[in-house]
Order: C-alpha cells, then sequence, then structure tokens
C-alpha cells in the first residue's frame, strides 16, 4: 500500500508541477488567444457536459476503433504472408518502404474524392495510416522467429496453422505489440485531422469550430480532452500489452538478471 | 509393420551433406553407414565440428542428404517422422517462452490429434518420470538450466518416440547438473526401452552412457571406428568411472578422436570427391 501510494505521488509530481506552471503564467493574461487555466477549466464543464461527449467523443472513439481495429488486422495478416515467404518479401519490401514514407495527412483530399466525407472516409484514413508500422513490425517479428524454436516445431510435426499459432505468431508478438503501439499515437493524430477536414461531428471537428468562432477558452478545452483521451488509450494499451506479453517481460526481466 | 527387436531400428546407408551456398561447397559428411539396433544406446563422439549436427539433422528428417539415406524401421524418413523425437542442444531456444512448462510438453500431443485425457496423463507421467511433477505450471525460464533441459526431455518422451535423438543435450550445463541428466538418461532408457542416439564432444560422457559408441572423422566426415562398451548395465558416476575398463574404453576413444583430428581415417574412401578441405596429410 505505502509502494502504492509512493508511486502514485512519483506519477503525479511532474503533471502537477506542470499545470502549476500553466496556472500562475497565464493567471493575469488577458491575450485572447491565452487564456488563463482558471477560464478554461471552468469552461471545461460547460461545454463537456454528457450529451457533447454523446455525440462528438463516442462517434471519433469508434470510428477510431474502427479503423485501428482494420489496420491491425490487415497489418497483422499480410505481415505474416510476408514475413514468412522470402520471394513475397524481395517483391513487396520497396514498395511497402515507399508507401509508408508517405504521410497519412496527405492521403486525406484523395481518399475523400471515393470514399465521400462519411465514416468510411475517416476510417480508412485512419487504417491506412494505421496499417504500416503494424505490417512493418509483424514481417520483422515473424522473419526473426528463432531456427531452434522453427526446427523443435518441424521435428514434433508442428507445422500449417498450429505452427502459426503456437510458434510463430506468440514469437512474433513483442514485436507486432511495438507496432500495435505506434499505430494507436498515429491513430489519433489521423482520427483528428480526417475531422478537421470535412465532418459533423467528432472531436477534431468540435476543437476546429470552437477556434472559428474564437470560442477560444472552450478550444483550450477541447485540447485537454483529447490529451486525455490519448493518454488513457495508452493506459489501456499498457494494461493489454502486460496481459498478453506477460511471459515476454518475464523472459527478460530473467535474462538480464543471470547476465 | 512387424518388427523384430534386433534389426535395425535405424539404418544410416552412405549418408552424404553437402552445403553449397555462395560459392562455397562445404562438404560436411561424406560417406556415413551404421546402424542403431531397437533398444540401443548409442553415443556419437567426434572432433568439434565434424557434422555431428548436421548428421543428426539427417536423420531427424529436418535436412536433406545429399546422397544416401537414412532408414526408420526400414521405412525411408522424408521429413521428421512421428515415431522420433529430437532433444537439441539449445534448451533455452528450444522450448517456447509463452508457453508454461506443461503446455510446452503437450503441444506435440495435440499435434498428434491424442485425446484431452490421454494428453493430461502423458504429460503428467514424462514430467514425473523426469523429476519435475510440480513444475507444469511454471514457465520455462523461471527454472534452471538443468530443469528446462529435463523438460525438452519429458517433452520427448511424452511423445512417445520409438528413437530419442539427443544433439549434444548437456553441453550447456554445469558438471553436476551434467552428471544428474546422463543418470536421468540411463534411467530412462532402462525403464522405457526406447532407442537412443546420443551425439555429444564428449568422450567420458559418451562412454559412461553409451552400449556402443561410434567415433567420427573430422569433417568431412566418416564413422572412424564403432566400439562396444563391455561396461556392465548398472553403472554409476562414483563407481563407473573409476573402472579400470572404463579407463581403457575413454583413452581408446580418445586416441581414435585424436587420430581423427590429425586426419588420418582408418578407412576414408580416397574418392575424387572436391572439396575444400585439405587432403588427409
Amino acid at each position: 500500500m505505502r509502494r502504492f501510494l509512493l508511486r502514485l505521488v512519483f506519477v503525479l509530481t511532474l503533471p502537477a508541477i506542470l499545470l502549476a506552471v500553466w496556472w500562475a503564467a497565464s493567471d493575469s493574461s488577458t491575450d485572447v488567444y491565452w487564456p488563463p487555466l482558471r477560464t478554461i477549466l471552468k469552461t471545461f464543464p460547460d461545454v463537456w457536459t454528457v450529451e457533447r461527449l454523446r455525440t462528438d467523443a463516442v462517434p471519433s472513439i469508434l470510428r477510431l476503433s474502427a479503423g485501428y481495429a482494420t489496420a491491425a488486422l490487415v497489418g497483422v495478416a499480410l505481415g505474416t504472408v510476408i514475413g514468412s515467404y522470402r520471394r513475397v518479401r524481395a517483391v513487396c519490401e520497396p514498395v511497402l518502404e515507399f508507401l509508408r514514407a508517405v504521410p497519412p495527412p496527405v492521403l486525406v483530399p484523395v481518399i475523400m474524392l471515393f470514399a465521400g466525407i462519411g465514416h468510411t472516409m475517416k476510417i480508412l484514413v485512419i487504417a491506412i495510416g494505421c496499417v504500416w508500422p503494424i505490417l512493418l513490425n509483424t514481417v520483422e517479428g515473424v522473419r526473426a522467429v528463432d531456427s531452434v524454436m522453427a526446427e523443435t516445431a518441424r521435428s514434433y510435426g508442428v507445422t500449417g496453422l498450429a505452427r502459426l499459432r503456437h510458434v510463430v505468431l506468440p514469437s512474433a508478438s513483442p514485436q507486432i505489440f511495438a507496432g500495435l503501439r505506434q499505430a494507436l499515437s498515429i491513430g489519433i493524430i489521423l482520427m483528428v485531422i480526417s475531422e478537421m477536414f470535412a465532418a459533423s461531428n467528432g472531436l477534431g471537428f468540435t476543437v476546429v469550430q470552437f477556434q472559428r468562432g474564437f470560442a477560444i477558452p472552450d478550444m483550450w478545452t477541447g485540447i485537454l480532452v483529447l490529451g486525455l483521451l490519448g493518454f488513457l488509450l495508452s493506459v489501456v494499451f499498457q494494461l493489454v500489452e502486460r496481459r498478453v506479453l506477460g511471459w515476454y517481460h518475464g523472459l527478460r526481466a530473467t535474462t538480464r538478471r543471470s547476465r | 509393420m512387424t518388427f523384430v527387436k534386433g534389426q535395425g531400428m535405424l539404418d544410416v546407408r552412405g549418408l552424404k551433406k553437402v552445403y553449397e551456398g555462395s560459392g562455397r561447397r562445404v562438404e560436411a559428411v561424406r560417406d556415413l553407414t551404421f546402424t542403431v539396433d531397437a533398444g540401443e544406446l548409442v553415443c556419437l563422439v567426434g572432433p568439434s565440428g565434424c557434422g555431428k549436427t548436421t548428421l543428426l539433422k539427417c536423420m531427424g528428417g529436418l535436412l536433406t542428404p545429399t546422397a544416401g539415406e537414412v532408414l526408420l524401421q526400414g521405412e525411408r524418413v522424408t521429413g521428421p517422422p512421428p515415431g522420433m523425437a529430437f532433444v537439441f542442444q539449445e534448451y533455452g531456444r528450444s522450448l517456447f517462452p509463452w508457453m508454461r512448462v506443461g503446455e510446452n510438453v503437450e503441444l506435440p500431443l495435440k499435434q498428434k490429434g491424442l485425446s484431452r485425457s490421454r494428453r493430461r496423463e502423458l504429460v503428467a507421467d514424462a514430467l514425473r518420470s523426469v523429476g519435475l511433477a510440480d513444475a507444469a505450471g511454471a514457465y520455462p525460464w523461471q527454472l534452471s538450466g538443468g530443469m528446462q533441459q529435463r523438460v525438452a526431455i519429458a517433452r520427448a518422451l511424452a511423445y512417445e518416440p520409438q528413437v530419442l535423438l539427443m544433439d549434444e543435450p548437456f553441453a550447456a550445463v554445469d558438471a553436476q547438473t551434467r552428471a544428474d541428466l546422463e543418470d536421468l538418461v540411463r534411467g530412462l532408457w532402462r525403464e522405457r526401452g526406447i532407442t537412443i542416439l546420443f551425439v555429444t564432444h564428449d568422450i567420458d560422457e559418451a562412454v559412461y552412457l553409451g552400449e556402443r559408441v561410434v567415433v567420427l572423422s573430422a569433417s568431412p566426415t566418416v564413422v572412424q571406428e564403432q566400439l562396444k562398451v563391455d561396461l556392465p548395465d548398472d553403472r554409476d558416476q562414483l563407481h563407473t568411472r573409476v573402472a579400470p575398463r572404463f579407463a581403457e574404453l575413454r583413452t581408446h576413444v580418445y586416441e581414435q578422436i585424436q587420430a581423427a583430428k590429425r586426419g588420418t581415417p582408418r578407412d576414408a574412401p580416397e574418392d575424387a570427391v572436391k572439396t575444400d578441405a585439405p587432403p588427409p596429410a
């Protein structure tokens, strides 16, 4: 219990200091674009009512989830195929490197042309942006399956789907999760950007709306909400990762100790 | 297929393996012929780098020989046969770290399509016979090196193979653990009557464990000598290793290996195979 409290203190100290500095520095501000934190926090409950969370935050999160899930599925599936076959890899790798280098936000106008400005467009933008780190990390992870493990599986008749499920994917999972983690932050960025271009609801849309209407404190609250959302998602991600990759962290801790 | 005990369980005939790649041609194994009888425990020794692992992988169906063949109970080995189990030297890389010990032992049995109750029975029995009855719920990396290799042995036992191939299984554990594991293998062999082919670079280990020792030459490998170990069946670390006969046998094997290292194979065919290796002196 004491250790938990101590950790909590460690975690909260820096955010508290930063908020205090922000509060103090902005307290006497009369700049319209840089309102005091006091004002922003006072506006917060008025802006982010349950109703607004339902109409703006929920659609954003749903679109993010749909795009992210699609990217995860496609990325892992394609990555496994590409990583498993040397020939396929040789053919695909240059193209993948090029496609990955294209900044995803630039795709928004293009995708708007054929997918319209509805949900599909935004989900597509998120999925296309998120898929690269997942795909490339899966390729690397699948490729790096230990030779002795592969031989063990083969000599015991663990082949085909069983090999994929029990050997290849678990062995690649640390890499896959590294990709998923990168993809998550990209996904949040693209969620906001896609809503800034053309949307009728969503967090990104709301922030732009406030800015255009010169509701500056309200705009700042939107930014805070986005920050909190990102933080929350990363906490959830960590919890999932700790569960799925428990073996990996344990293994690494053991190898570190024995060295 | 009926099988008469005493006949060749495992036949290696004219086995040859040449690795080719990036302009280099390495003849790892030149021409190996030997037989392992059913229920026998045979040790293969040879100077380091003599292609022992290559040979074992060819026998286990993990590598395709360039020429010659391996027969398991008279049937040609083309891929890993269900009647063979492998124990690798690198236990840390051979056990799956994302599976608990019990799951590691069970996975090959699932592939065999055994029922859940039968699997549970086999796993418990195998873990018990290597002295790890309580470890089923642990992860391999929570165990010591010797215990991990025991798990690998348990996995092989649960697979119920006719032939157990062991590739320098104790090369990476400390001396005391090693002695325990040697006794474990001999005990299991006597108890279960499986055929074991044990590859090692340790001469003492080969003589202590084996009913027969096959001495291999330096690469490109041929059989340098086959030696029957006429020590009593009951062996123990304390007495067997100081027995005069043990000393004679190990001296003999040692001399053979030295001869093999110097490159004076007794019966290597002087054929016209082109190799990168220096010609025998």
